[in-house]
């Protein structure tokens, strides 16, 4: 039951990747709230992220998205990596991280 | 030094939650019942607020908030009905998030309302996932969308509370089909109740108002208790 638009429906598939824009940029927020609490000089390298079916995201617009919307951000250069989950969820699992001091 | 794995657990859309969390708080504690409306453009939601809002006109206070991309145009609509209405342009984001409503909402005196409506903008999609905080979500779908509509966008079916199939008075020109809608409506969201009308001919409203009623009712504050001296 996908939801992607057909080709040529340009409104729908234009709602849709505006949706997961959205839904990327909350992502880019709300790993970004957690970098203090992670340490001075960090580094984000991978995002674990599970979404469920009922969720309403398209897994391939969002990790387009995410792309996009963490590029100007303090975790720019972070992947983005997608794991199935049950019913509604949408939330990040864990973080892949890399003190920063250790890349000098 | 090796990278280490921390673990998060936690929901993407936490922020726009707490803020729906916040807003439900204070729509509770004004008594004020708040019903939002979503469907694909062209549905026909601002005509249902229309007739909507003219109809409790002489009976309930009420107020509209209305998202769409650009233009007053749904606003300036609701507006003759002599409810107040605030038109929220979203730009280029697609839906209405808590945040919006908020910033909307701000110095409105919500103890002074019965009911508010929250149009939000025409997509299917999005509302699903960014709850403006309200009590009651309505799914409107038109007879000529086609009866396949739950089944293509289940995730705002699964969301909503009821839904309004709207244009009925068209149904026969477009050779609807009523049972289609309902087998449909039923895979996606067993148990939903489904509510046919007629925004133009006001056909269905008696229903949708006696709903709309019981709402405001379960909505009003719990009466303050009374306490007499001597």
């Amino acid at each position: 039951m996908s939801r992607r638009a057909p080709r040529g429906n340009l409104e729908s598939h234009r709602t849709e990747s505006m949706h997961e824009l959205s839904i990327a940029l909350s992502l880019v927020d709300a790993v970004c709230e957690e970098l203090p609490r992670l340490g001075e000089k960090v580094s984000i390298r991978r995002v674990l992220l599970r979404i469920g079916p009922l969720a309403g995201v398209s897994a391939d617009a969002l990790a387009c998205a995410f792309e996009i919307a963490s590029s100007d951000s303090p975790i720019a250069g972070a992947r983005l990596e997608i794991e199935q989950a049950d019913g509604r969820a949408l939330e990040i699992a864990a973080l892949k991280v890399v003190d920063a001091a250790a890349d000098c | 030094m090796l990278p280490r794995i921390v673990e998060v657990r936690k929901n993407v859309l936490k922020k726009n939650d707490l803020a729906a969390a916040a807003l439900r708080d204070r729509f509770r504690a004004a008594g004020v019942c708040v019903v939002s409306v979503v469907s694909s453009p062209g549905s026909g939601k601002t005509a249902f607020l229309e007739t909507t809002l003219a109809l409790m006109r002489s009976r309930y206070r009420t107020a509209a908030l209305v998202g769409d991309l650009a233009t007053e145009c749904d606003a300036e609509r609701l507006r003759r009905s002599g409810a107040p209405v605030r038109q929220i342009t979203t730009g280029t984001v697609c839906h209405l998030d808590a945040e919006m409503i908020e910033r909307a909402l701000d110095g409105r005196a919500l103890a002074d309302l019965d009911c508010l409506f929250i149009e939000n903008g025409g997509n299917l999609v999005c509302p699903a996932s960014y709850g403006p905080g309200e009590q009651l979500r309505v799914v409107l779908l038109s007879v000529t969308e086609g009866e396949d509509k739950p089944l293509k966008y289940p995730t705002i079916f699964n969301s909503a509370d009821i839904a309004v199939v709207t244009k009925i008075d068209l149904a026969e020109a477009v050779g609807f089909d009523h049972a289609a809608l309902l087998r449909n409506i039923e895979r996606v969201r067993p148990g939903m109740p489904v509510l046919p009308v007629s925004s133009r001919t006001t056909y269905g409203f008696s229903s949708w108002m006696a709903l709309i009623a019981r709402r405001i009712g379960d909505a009003q504050p719990e009466p303050t208790p009374v306490h007499i001296d001597g």
